[in-house]
């Protein structure tokens, strides 16, 4: 609402002037749609990685639990420690390249410098750290699911695919509902990650989200009154997500 | 189904409160020594060269200096994110009293930052050096220069006898050292400082464009030209011709990891600025010869920055106090300064120790030569003071500079999107 830079004594109320020029920014544009595209990656391969890899977890025993708090350990570490492991393995010259160029491949991909790849590569980073808290979730909604219930299916003759289809998934429909909203916020709010492996990059049109965008605007440029006028559109955004979301599944739980 | 998602809710909540609770706090440190009745802050920044134990001692000894002060270290995540560190502090209030090498831009024009009077920079060479309407927010303690580092090896080996002195030498060296099998550049750019092909753009802007034109940024400033300027986009051509994606080893490279590559011999030539000398060992140091930007026609042009010192805080809790500090930190530091930041010291009379490494002293000299017999210009995106350009202008010069070299973009729309981005953060 106002035209507050760093560089300008005076600050003046613009109306909605910020928010006009952020729709005309092709750079703004650019970054929603990065975020977005994020937010689908990670929202439906965390879901799918999280089920399956707490459906094989289910069971008790100590290698079990040793593969729990492995898959769990990029939850607790920093998003910045993640990304610098991250970054060591997608580097031009990190680990993956390497085990490439060892394998005969000549021009191994640029992982992170490669605008086809990088989005994608700063996404599987993502789901990679978000996977352990989708898999507790999910193992907390399998430990809420009656056995009997499983027990008389089994009795009644289905099989395991019957059971989870007819059981098993729509009994964990709360949980979805909470990885799906608490992955969807996440993913939108995505800085951390973006600024240790690519700095927005590589190039012009990277990977810049909406909220590495506000803080390159507000503190790089020195415009806070832009950046307030951006995150403002990202809290509109999220909000609409998140609650269309949240009511879409909590409907899907409604109706078991 | 509503108390299920309610339990699962709470179990995760609970979890993700426990985990807060493990999280390492603080972006700060405390340092220093000495006691007082004024406590100060000082933003710092660490490096493999300026580490947490080179600032606790310079700090203890100013403060042997200046007594009755206590100095507060802080420490920015990265030598490269100080500025938005520092920005990122004053928006929450808790701007630092003292502040080593911040960008005054912003900071000085809303009145955040103390001015130095001229009584008190007596003992500086350029004391107007990155003035804001003729006052001085940023002790100009120091020159940087920007030139190319190359292996004499790599040189050897692809048979070129001397350091190219002209652009078409410089040319020919390039297909040489390609020919020979070697890398002809070493530049980085990868998060998160994607500042590395600045390095060379930069000088190639001060023999193309500053060189030619010392009034040019006057003119962009006035609206009277911009970046279609033929003199700015020779520099662009010529950024392009030079150093495209086939020329350079490894782009995604870091600071450290493209510095790092150089020093290991990955790559013939290091555009880089005058504190390089300070990170090769002793043998590097005799491995590695430096030269300018060859001109067109040989003619000696080195990029230069005057500033870089220390600023204070308007607000601080005894202005007075902290000017002293920081004025006297920047003699205590001189030398160390030069040995560990390669800087050119910019005091009064200074004399650097005779024990520098031999690199230090070649680019001194190579700098001495270009203040007696080439020019010396401004350095793109280093030029502070009223004429600077816009704050964070130059992250979209870095930016636009990777697609410029990867090939996703050519010469005009590189132009395109710089006149797009100064338009709009002129505004």
């Amino acid at each position: 609402m106002t035209d507050e830079r760093a560089t300008r004594p005076k600050t003046s109320f613009v109306g909605l002037d910020n928010y006009r020029l952020l729709i005309q920014d092709e750079g703004f544009r650019h970054s929603l749609w990065n975020t977005v595209i994020i937010t689908v990656i990670v929202v439906l391969l965390t879901n799918v990685l999280g089920l399956a890899i707490a459906l094989l977890l289910r069971k008790q025993g100590r290698l079990y639990s040793l593969l729990r708090s492995v898959y769990f350990t990029p939850v607790i570490l920093s998003a910045v420690v993640v990304s610098v492991i991250g970054r060591s393995i997608l580097a031009d010259k990190g680990l993956l390249n390497s085990t490439l160029v060892s394998m005969g491949v000549d021009n191994p991909p640029g992982w992170l410098t490669d605008p086809s790849y990088a989005l994608y590569s700063v996404s599987g980073i993502m789901v990679w750290q978000m996977l352990g808290f989708a898999v507790v979730v999910y193992l907390a909604g399998l430990a809420g699911i009656p056995v009997e219930l499983e027990e008389a299916a089994s009795l009644d003759g289905a099989g395991p695919w019957q059971q989870f289809r007819a059981i098993t998934w729509p009994m964990l429909a709360p949980a979805l509902t909470i990885n799906t909203v608490m992955l969807m916020i996440s993913s939108f709010k995505i800085y951390d990650q973006i600024a240790v492996l690519t700095n927005g990059g590589p190039g012009t049109d990277g990977t810049a989200t909406v909220a590495f965008d506000v803080v390159r605007t507000a503190f790089s440029e020195q415009r806070p009154g832009v950046a307030s006028a951006m995150a403002g559109i990202m809290l509109v955004v999220v909000a609409i997500a998140s609650v269309t979301t949240l009511r879409l599944l909590q409907r899907r739980e409604a109706n078991l | 189904m509503g108390k299920l998602t309610n339990r699962v809710a709470m179990t995760t909540a609970l979890g993700l409160v426990a985990l807060t609770g493990c999280s390492v706090g603080g972006g700060s440190t405390s340092g220093g020594s000495g006691g007082g009745d004024v406590k100060l802050s000082l933003l710092t920044f660490e490096t493999p060269n300026l580490t947490a134990k080179y600032w606790d001692d310079i700090i203890a000894r100013t403060n042997a200096e200046v007594p009755g002060v206590k100095i507060e270290k802080l420490v920015a995540p990265s030598s490269e994110q100080r500025n938005e560190y520092a920005r990122q502090l004053d928006s929450t209030g808790a701007l630092p009293d003292i502040m080593v090498a911040v960008d005054p831009a912003g900071l000085a024009e809303s009145g955040k930052l103390a001015k130095f009077s001229r009584a008190e920079l007596a003992d500086w060479n350029d004391p107007t050096a990155n003035s804001f309407d003729g006052d001085i927010y940023q002790l100009p303690t120091n020159s940087q220069t920007w030139q190319i580092y190359y292996q004499k090896a790599a040189f050897k080996k692809a048979g070129i006898a001397k350091p190219p002195a002209t652009w078409n030498d410089l040319l020919a060296a390039v297909g040489k050292l390609k020919k020979a099998g070697v890398k002809p550049f070493v530049i980085g750019g990868g998060a998160p400082d994607g500042l590395g092909p600045r390095w060379t753009f930069s000088q190639l802007v001060a023999t193309e464009v500053y060189a030619k034109d010392p009034k040019w940024l006057d003119k962009l400033a006035a609206g009277k030209t911009d970046f279609s300027d033929p003199l700015f986009v020779s520099a662009a051509t010529k950024m392009k011709a030079l150093a495209g994606k086939q020329n350079v080893d490894d782009l995604s490279a870091t600071y450290a990891e493209a510095q790092d590559a150089f020093l290991a011999g990955k790559g013939a030539m290091y555009p880089m600025g005058s504190w390089f000398p300070a990170a090769p060992n002793k043998a590097q140091q005799k491995q590695i010869g430096v030269f300018a930007m060859p001109t067109q026609d040989g003619s000696l042009v080195m990029p230069t920055y005057t500033g870089g010192g220390l600023s204070v805080s308007a607000k601080s809790e005894n202005v007075a106090k902290a000017k002293k500090w920081a004025i006297e930190f920047s003699k205590q530091n001189a030398d160390g300064g030069a040995r560990y930041d390669g800087l050119f010291v910019a005091l009064k009379g200074y004399k650097p120790p005779t024990d520098l490494p031999p690199l230090y002293n070649e680019t001194l000299g190579l700098y001495e030569k270009g203040r007696s017999s080439g020019k010396v210009t401004a350095d793109f995106g280093s030029e502070g003071g009223s004429l600077a350009l816009p704050s964070g202008f130059m992250t979209e010069v870095d930016a636009s500079l990777t697609d410029l070299l990867n090939g996703r973009s050519d010469v005009p729309t590189f132009v395109k999107k710089l006149n797009t981005k100064f338009k709009e953060l002129s505004k």
